[in-house]
């Protein structure tokens, strides 16, 4: 059996195939196969993302509908009591309604002067605010007022009576001089 | 036997040389390398060609319900906000304290000789307590016994309505003056009472009444 024997020259050649192998592989994996291989990552993950939204989605609008309904009762009455509070500022619009409202009750004098304004703590009303109201009515008489108060706070649910100051007329012991301090929920607009 | 010359020895044999010359054999391994490498790249891009295919697919069912989502959800947090509003506001309506009743009570409880000449009344913060300070003008032959009607009265019928009910006297004094009443003098006596009860009854707190409901809406 013969040797095979391998010149010089043939081995510089196989040196350089082998290099020149090892830089196939590199721009192989590096520039051909890696990026496709991350394109294609990149792909299924988009895929899978999408795919939980879209399962989700379902839920969502499934919770959406049934929220929808379940809240019917909750929407119509936060409809009613939005629409207590009128576009525009309160201080133009509530002390004539109050005004009105002591009017229709047979007491004539009112003064109503904005106390301050506060924010809700609770985070469910942050789009409202409780305005603090100053309530003067110089001259009525205590069943009178008592009527009054009583359909106040029949009519006006937002409306939290936290102080009353009654005293006796100086000049006529049948009137009564009265004070009220009250809160009213009023929606921002 | 016959003698068997090889006169092309040297020929062959530099055949042979060349059949297996390395450099050959690499260079024949090399492409068999390639031509594979080849397959699985054709390979794998057909197979990312797929996936890319099945995304479009996805991506434009999900363009289609993209939009209905979020308009779901936004619906969702608007609903999940006006609930919980809606919820807010009803305890506070319902948590209020109503004056009306408490007005009627009190003057129900007062007689004519127990005239009343002023009340401050106050509801704490967290509707859980009302104070009131009263004052007024006792008359009668035993005006304090008068002022001490008023204050049993009061305790009585407040305490019919509401919970944890303290009427007492901030003060209890005789005035020199003598006034008359129904055409007969009778002494007077000035007296300021301090009234404190929370707005809820136990026993309706305990029986799951509404917080209202002892102080409901006077008709």
């Amino acid at each position: 059996m013969k040797q095979t024997k391998i010149t010089k020259d043939q081995i510089q050649k196989l040196a350089l195939s082998a290099i020149g192998f090892v830089i196939l592989l590199y721009v192989y994996f590096s520039f051909f196969l890696g990026p496709l291989n991350r394109s294609r990552a990149a792909a299924e993950k988009n895929i899978a993302d999408l795919q939980g939204k879209l399962a989700s989605s379902k839920s969502d609008m499934t919770r959406a509908v049934n929220l929808e309904k379940e809240a019917t009762t909750a929407t119509s009455r936060f409809a009613a009591l939005k629409a207590l509070s009128p576009e525009g500022a309160p201080i133009a619009w509530f002390p004539p309604r109050v005004k009105a409202f002591f009017a229709n009750q047979q007491i004539d004098k009112v003064t109503t002067k904005l106390e301050g304004t506060a924010a809700y703590r609770q985070a469910e009303m942050a789009e409202w605010m409780k305005y603090s109201w100053g309530i003067d009515l110089p001259q009525t008489d205590f069943a009178t007022f008592g009527k009054a108060v009583a359909e106040l706070e029949n009519t006006e649910p937002l409306l939290i009576v936290s102080k009353i100051g009654i005293r006796a007329g100086a000049e006529d012991a049948q009137f009564q001089q009265i004070t009220l301090t009250a809160n009213t929920a009023i929606m921002k607009r | 036997m016959a003698l068997h010359l090889n006169l092309l020895h040297e020929q062959i044999a530099e055949q042979r040389q060349r059949q297996r010359d390395p450099l050959k054999l690499g260079m024949m391994a090399l492409g068999a390398i390639g031509a594979i490498m080849l397959l699985f790249y054709v390979l794998k891009a057909y197979q990312t060609l797929a996936v890319k295919s099945r995304l479009s697919g996805v991506q434009a069912n999900w363009s289609k319900v993209e939009p209905k989502v979020t308009a779901a959800q936004k619906r969702s947090k608007e609903l999940t906000g006006i609930i919980g509003t809606t919820k807010v506001l009803d305890t506070m309506i319902e948590s209020r304290f109503y004056w009306g009743p408490l007005l009627q009570t009190l003057s129900r409880c007062v007689a004519p000789n127990a005239q009343l000449t002023s009340i401050e009344g106050t509801v704490s913060e967290d509707n859980k307590l009302v104070t009131l300070s009263i004052q007024g003008i006792a008359a009668g032959r035993e005006p304090r016994a008068a002022a001490e009607e008023l204050r049993q009265l009061l305790m009585e019928q407040l305490g019919q309505l509401y919970g944890s009910v303290k009427v007492e006297f901030r003060t209890l004094e005789d005035l020199d003056t003598i006034v008359n009443v129904a055409g007969s003098s009778m002494a007077i006596a000035r007296y300021g009472l301090d009234v404190a009860f929370d707005p809820v009854k136990p026993e309706a707190a305990k029986a799951g009444a509404s917080p209202a409901s002892p102080a409901a809406p006077k008709k």
